[in-house]
């Protein structure tokens, strides 16, 4: 989401938005760890902790997208750029995806492989770019000034 | 554009939700059985098929139905989850009443949901832990029979054996064993610890309980501690098998291994073979895998975890073990899938008194089928009757009792477990969803 100043922004809603966003992105990051040690290791135990990672990640997710969709598709309409649209499109495809995986992930043992781990690369490749072009984006926005 | 675009994800999201919904079973248990099931292929689902009917016990004067020629009677009701019966020699009835020592940890959201759901059928009520003595009322036939507790604080018990004057009860951990003196309606004297049984997570906790003839040897079927090794293969050591317990040291050792969930153990009347009912795996289809009654050969191996029905690998396991697969013995006679078998009783057929069962059910198995949760339509829920010739299953299995759940498959009354004879002849089954304890006799009127 873009930095610019927004007058119609509500700063709990921002708060909010600030302090539960970056939750789930490490939880889909950690589940990808798990899996790639569940695939290395056949311990079962990673494969269980990559299922509650993805099922928590999810819960966290809620909320922000939320704020989110009501800032790109409503209040902020007029200020969103082509990146805050992007940013909120990768994260939904991320979303989805990480819905998805948390039903694979249900599966006994190693039927929730292999994928399970293509759905967390694909979750966690979805949020790394939106991350990256949001942080360019607010780069660019600043101007170069400190 | 943009719009559009959302409605289509939100579109396959939720087509691909429902399309792992289903999987309704296109056979019937019937055409599932016998020595040959056909067995159709694997799949994984993103949700299990599940369908599970809500308690709602039974209605005064409502009981199951029963074939033809036969007539049923509630003689004992308002038990704690009766999962075992077992006849005495001086007709006394014992009922266990049990359930699951709730020691399995939650560790996947899997479990979370699955528990709360199949919670409401009744199926997973707290267990009485104890034992209760049903004694026919003197007199008038018919009536419910006098209940005296009989022993109680025991672990989730679920076999008893009798052998002389010792009883021995499978608690979920540990054989235990009381003194007993026939007549008497009630033990006091603790229970001594005779022998050990594997006893962590108890994912499937029930210990069936067998005597050999001769009382020197006690078998006991223990359940794996997975659906499919999920909880990792080291907590599967001395699972999955049917264990030889020697009775004079305690010492024991695997008689036969693969058997997943093996509930019932009983003795073929014509050969003295040792026959087993076992629940097969679950999660790869509503037509996958059927339940199986089947012979026990001494070290035998019947596939579970790597693989079903002889060769079927199951790749769900790592590591595989070609080596195994390929040792893996056929079951002899398949139920259907996801029946539930829980009880096993051979009819005898020595000297029956006139009210016994008709003569076509004096020669073969009958099986308890507690139902199925991961299946629709709902299979199971039912007391079968499998037909023996010359120690060999013949024929597709034959609903002796039914009508546990209503016809819409919304509301459970009852569920049957447990198998025994009486004096009498007649069969006894324990319904653990619906607290009661069923006779069923040749309707002699």
């Amino acid at each position: 989401m873009s930095s610019r100043a927004e007058p119609r922004r509500s700063a709990i809603a921002s708060g909010l938005y600030g302090l539960l966003n970056p939750i789930p992105f490490g939880c889909f990051v950690a589940a990808l760890i798990f899996d790639t040690l569940y695939l290395r290791s056949g311990v079962a135990l990673w494969n269980k902790g990559a299922a509650w990672l993805i099922v928590f990640g999810l819960l966290f997710a809620v909320i922000p997208r939320l704020i989110n969709l009501v800032q790109v598709w409503i209040t902020s309409r007029v200020f969103a750029t082509r990146i805050d649209r992007l940013d909120f499109l990768l994260n939904l495809f991320a979303v989805v995806a990480a819905i998805f995986n948390a039903f694979v992930h249900s599966r006994d043992a190693d039927a929730v492989m292999p994928a399970g781990e293509w759905l967390s690369v694909c979750t966690v490749v979805f949020l790394s770019i939106s991350h990256l072009l949001v942080a360019v984006q607010s780069t660019r926005l600043k101007g170069g000034r400190p | 554009m943009k719009n559009s675009l959302r409605r289509g994800a939100f579109a396959l999201a939720l087509a691909a939700v429902l399309g792992g919904c289903s999987g309704k079973a296109s056979l019937e248990p019937a055409q599932q059985s016998g020595s040959a099931p056909p067995l159709p292929k694997a799949q994984n689902f993103l949700v299990p098929p599940m369908q599970v009917p809500d308690k709602a016990g039974w209605a005064q004067g409502q009981s199951p139905k029963v074939a033809a020629g036969l007539k049923i009677e509630r003689i004992a009701s308002g038990l704690m989850h009766p999962r075992q019966l077992y006849a005495l020699p001086n007709g006394d009835v014992l009922v266990v009443e049990s359930n699951g020592p709730g020691s399995e940890p939650v560790t996947t959201p899997k479990q979370l949901v699955a528990g709360m759901i199949k919670g409401n059928s009744g199926k997973g009520d707290k267990g009485g832990n104890r034992i209760t003595l049903l004694r026919k009322a003197g007199g008038a036939a018919g009536g419910e029979w006098t209940k005296h507790v009989f022993i109680e604080h025991l672990h989730s018990p679920f076999g008893v054996q009798l052998i002389g004057d010792s009883l021995y009860v499978a608690n979920t951990d540990a054989i235990v064993k009381f003194p007993y003196q026939s007549g008497e309606t009630q033990i006091s004297a603790s229970g001594v610890a005779f022998a050990d049984l594997p006893g962590t997570i108890n994912h499937h906790w029930t210990k069936a309980l067998l005597a050999s003839k001769d009382g020197a040897k006690l078998y006991v079927g223990v359940g794996s501690n997975s659906n499919i090794t999920e909880n990792g293969l080291e907590v599967e050591y001395r699972r999955a098998a049917v264990l030889e317990v020697d009775v004079a040291t305690g010492s024991s050792r695997i008689y036969a291994s693969g058997i997943r969930n093996p509930t019932g153990l009983q003795w073929e009347p014509q050969t003295g073979k040792l026959w087993a009912i076992a629940n097969e795996r679950d999660e790869i289809g509503a037509d996958l895998v059927p339940d199986y009654l089947t012979s026990l050969q001494e070290g035998g191996f019947y596939g579970w975890p790597y693989s079903y029905y002889g060769q079927n690998v199951d790749d769900r396991v790592v590591p595989q073990r070609p080596d195994l697969v390929a040792k893996a013995i056929k079951p002899d006679y398949a139920l259907g899938s996801h029946v539930a078998a829980l009880g096993l009783w051979f009819s005898e057929t020595n000297a029956l008194p006139e009210n016994a069962l008709p003569e076509k059910y004096r020669h073969g198995a009958f099986v308890a089928e507690h139902g199925s949760w991961d299946r629709s339509p709902l299979s199971g829920y039912a007391v079968v009757h499998v037909a023996f010739e010359d120690g060999k299953p013949v024929g597709a299995p034959e609903p002796v009792v039914t009508g546990f759940y209503s016809d819409d498959e919304k509301q459970l009354y009852g569920a049957p477990v447990g198998l025994a004879q009486d004096q009498d002849g007649a069969l006894l089954i324990a319904d653990d969803v619906g607290d009661t304890v069923w006779r069923v006799s040749g309707d002699t009127r």
